[in-house]
């Protein structure tokens, strides 16, 4: 069977099971819990875009992740000037802030006087995690420091209560597929194809007439705005936001989902972050003391198995 | 991309290893989960029958507040087999369902929103972190309108009709113990803390009673939770020349002091600490030597329960358990009073519990406890001191001490 075909039926599958999953889960809890599964999913993505895809190890993505959250928990919840926002604009202020940001960030790293590269980008957004995290704690009243801030609004759209059970999960998926097709979109756009000769051939594609520092910051770009949206989305639905959700630690977690699940196959960091946090969530519930290590020992034999990740094996094939 | 370079894969092997670390390390401090549902514990004298009466625990069992978490916790079950053992309340057993929260507030927030809709738990008792216990009064107390017992000492302020707190808030602790600090080193009083909300509130609440008392505050140092550099605090103390400190720096306190003691500056100088429990005084260096601390339990804490409560916790977990501190004693008097509220409203249902836990008193080890109409308990607060041992020595007890928290919800 063709490669493509394969990921087209993973996609199909997938897809299904995402629609199927709300009327054969009745219990309003589960389905909400799968909902945040489906907005860290987006996470994923937006982490497997620019690692997976454009070859650019990032140590810092809950940086816009927990960005998207704080700035649109600091719309809705602070005053003065413009401020308050209702929800949307807050978010929509919120992931467009972000996205600004990224591209001042990704201008001066690919652009600047020193473009960088490789481990030195990895470094940067790894500095760029842990300031904010520093600044999130020491913010005084704006960011609330350790205790963060709580977020009154509830998640509504058109008047419609979506901010649990049933209706979030329907957000969350709604998200995750609308922003799955936009990353997929891109993938496989002629800029796409550029981002990926970027990262196996870098040179080549240089010599071949592309600007290749724009290249990089159009990915970076669209990273970060997709994990902003679902940041914001996350944090409104969770009702509070605190510092370790810009952090270092929120960074690595999700480069365990993406590896897991297949780098540079978008749709397999959904599927690892899905597996990953449910396993977590339910046998941590049933092991005790265990559960740590039986999820660390499945891992090894995981990614020692399958270096490309589950679904980057489905896609490839065996790797040896 | 049927073609892939074999370099690409070992790097993508290689970066996967390091992504492994991370998160394990992550998994170490910021997530992770435990138990499930603890049976209902001996229930063999009047054996209580019928549908058991749920308490959720959200219990920090891993992550950086597991001592903590991990005494809460026991101290629960404690208390429950106590109350199963006489009976149960209302015929029925209690029964925990503990979640671990691996000390991290999105999984605390997950976890007891899965206690309140999935095991429709009547009360929810934790957490330890203040960031957290912000969560949860928004999602269990406000939110899903269910009974939130927190456990640890913390700022106060909190009001809203679910919410009780067990724990010890800044009044009852600085009232009985600056006088005490005054009388031994003089009037002078330096404040310093971590710059977050349980210091900076604690610091306002000891401004007019240092006043009170006849002191004079010679200044305030603020400094980030865990700072790396204490020129600025050291300096502090050089210039002002305070007779002694009052703290609330808890996540570094060793660092700070021993800053301090480096420097020379702490000669003649006491320290008072409302945060220093048992377990904080590993690690401290011997200038922690003559430290006064009040809260509301410590192992050598004075009281007619104390005895039978830490034999109890030794005869359960093991000879050389104890419990942490105010958090373990907050814990088992929240599960004591939660079932003798539910007993005297005959009913779980969440309003008549919360009516019935206002006023009522309940002998506690340490002696008796009051649930004021502000939903903070009236307790004894023990005052102790670092002795040459390194270990807590007990100074007195201050029985009856209000919260003064003016909430009336």
């Amino acid at each position: 069977m063709a490669r493509s075909t394969r990921v087209r039926i993973a996609e199909l599958v997938l897809l299904a099971a995402l629609i199927v999953a709300p009327l054969v889960v009745h219990d309003a809890f589960t389905i909400d819990r799968f909902g945040r599964y489906l907005l860290y999913a987006v996470f994923a993505i937006s982490v497997d875009l620019i690692w997976g895809v454009g070859g650019v190890l990032t140590f810092g993505h809950a940086a816009f992740f927990g960005a998207g959250g704080y700035l649109a928990a600091i719309f809705m919840e602070r005053g003065g000037w413009f401020l308050p926002l209702p929800l949307w604009p807050a978010i929509a202020l919120a992931v467009a802030c972000v996205a600004m940001f990224a591209v001042l960030l990704s201008g001066l790293a690919f652009r600047g006087p020193f473009p960088m590269r490789g481990v030195e980008l990895a470094v940067i957004t790894l500095a760029v995690a842990y300031l904010l995290e520093q600044y999130a704690r020491a913010g005084g009243r704006l960011t609330g420091g350790q205790n963060g801030i709580l977020i009154g609004p509830r998640l509504t759209v058109f008047g419609i209560n979506v901010h649990r059970g049933r209706n979030f999960y329907l957000l969350a998926a709604a998200t995750l597929i609308v922003c799955y097709v936009v990353a997929r979109w891109f993938v496989s756009s002629r800029a796409g194809l550029v981002v990926r000769g970027i990262r196996d051939n870098e040179p080549r594609v240089d010599l071949l007439g592309y600007h290749v520092p724009n290249m990089k910051i159009a990915v970076f770009v669209l990273s970060a705005t997709l994990a902003a949206l679902a940041g914001a989305l996350f944090y409104v639905h969770e009702g509070i936001i605190t510092p370790g959700a810009v952090g270092v630690a929120a960074s690595t977690q999700v480069l365990l989902w993406v590896a897991l699940g297949g780098r540079a196959t978008l749709i397999g960091p959904i599927v690892g972050t899905i597996v990953l946090q449910h396993l977590t969530a339910t046998l941590s519930g049933r092991l005790l003391d265990t559960w740590i290590l039986v999820i660390g020992a499945l891992l090894i034999v995981v990614v020692m198995l399958f270096p490309a990740g589950v679904l980057g094996w489905l896609d490839r094939g065996p790797s040896r | 991309m049927a073609q892939r370079r074999h370099g690409v894969r070992r790097v993508a092997v290689g970066l996967t290893a390091t992504a492994l670390i991370g998160a394990a390390l992550t998994t170490g401090t910021a997530s992770a989960t435990t138990p499930a549902t603890t049976p209902p514990a001996g229930s063999a004298a009047a054996a209580p029958s019928g549908d058991p009466i749920k308490i959720g625990v959200t219990a920090d069992l891993t992550g950086p507040f597991t001592i903590y978490g991990t005494s809460m916790e026991r101290s629960a079950e404690l208390a429950v087999d106590e109350i199963n053992a006489s009976g149960g309340v209302l015929g029925r057993p209690l029964q925990l369902v503990v979640e671990d929260t691996q000390t991290d507030v999105a999984v605390t927030t997950d976890k007891a929103r899965k206690l309140v809709e999935q095991d429709k738990v009547g009360m929810v008792l934790g957490p330890i972190g203040s960031d957290a216990a912000d969560a949860l009064y928004k999602t269990v107390a406000q939110d899903a309108k269910t009974i939130l017992m927190y456990p640890e000492t913390y700022e106060g302020g909190k009001c809203d009709p679910m919410f009780f707190s067990t724990g010890a808030v800044p009044a009852q602790q600085i009232r009985p113990m600056l006088p005490v600090l005054q009388k031994e080193f003089g009037p002078k009083v330096l404040l310093f803390g971590a710059d977050y909300v349980w210091p900076r509130r604690s610091f306002e609440i000891a401004k007019p009673i240092i006043k009170e008392i006849g002191g004079e505050l010679v200044g305030e140092v603020y400094l980030p939770l865990i700072a790396d550099d204490f020129t600025e605090l050291v300096q502090k103390v050089r210039d002002t020349k305070p007779n002694y400190i009052y703290t609330l720096y808890p996540a570094a306190w060793g660092a700070a002091l021993k800053a301090l003691d480096d420097a020379g500056v702490l000669k003649g100088v006491g320290v008072g600490t409302t945060f220093l429990g048992d377990p904080g005084l590993a690690g401290l260096s011997t200038a922690a030597v003559g430290t006064y601390t009040a809260l509301p339990f410590f192992t050598v804490a004075k009281g007619d329960g104390v005895a039978a409560f830490l034999d109890a916790f030794h005869q359960k977990f093991g000879a050389n358990e104890i419990p942490s501190g105010g958090e373990s004693l907050g814990a088992y008097n929240a599960i004591h009073l939660y079932a003798q509220a539910v007993a005297k409203a005959g009913s779980t249902d969440p309003a008549a519990v919360s009516a019935a836990m206002v006023g009522q008193t309940y002998t506690s080890p340490t002696g008796a406890v009051t649930m004021e109409p502000s939903h903070h308990l009236t307790q004894t607060i023990q005052l102790v001191k670092v002795g040459p041992d390194m270990k807590h020595e007990f100074v007195q007890a201050f029985e009856n001490q209000a919260s003064e928290e003016t909430c009336t919800s």
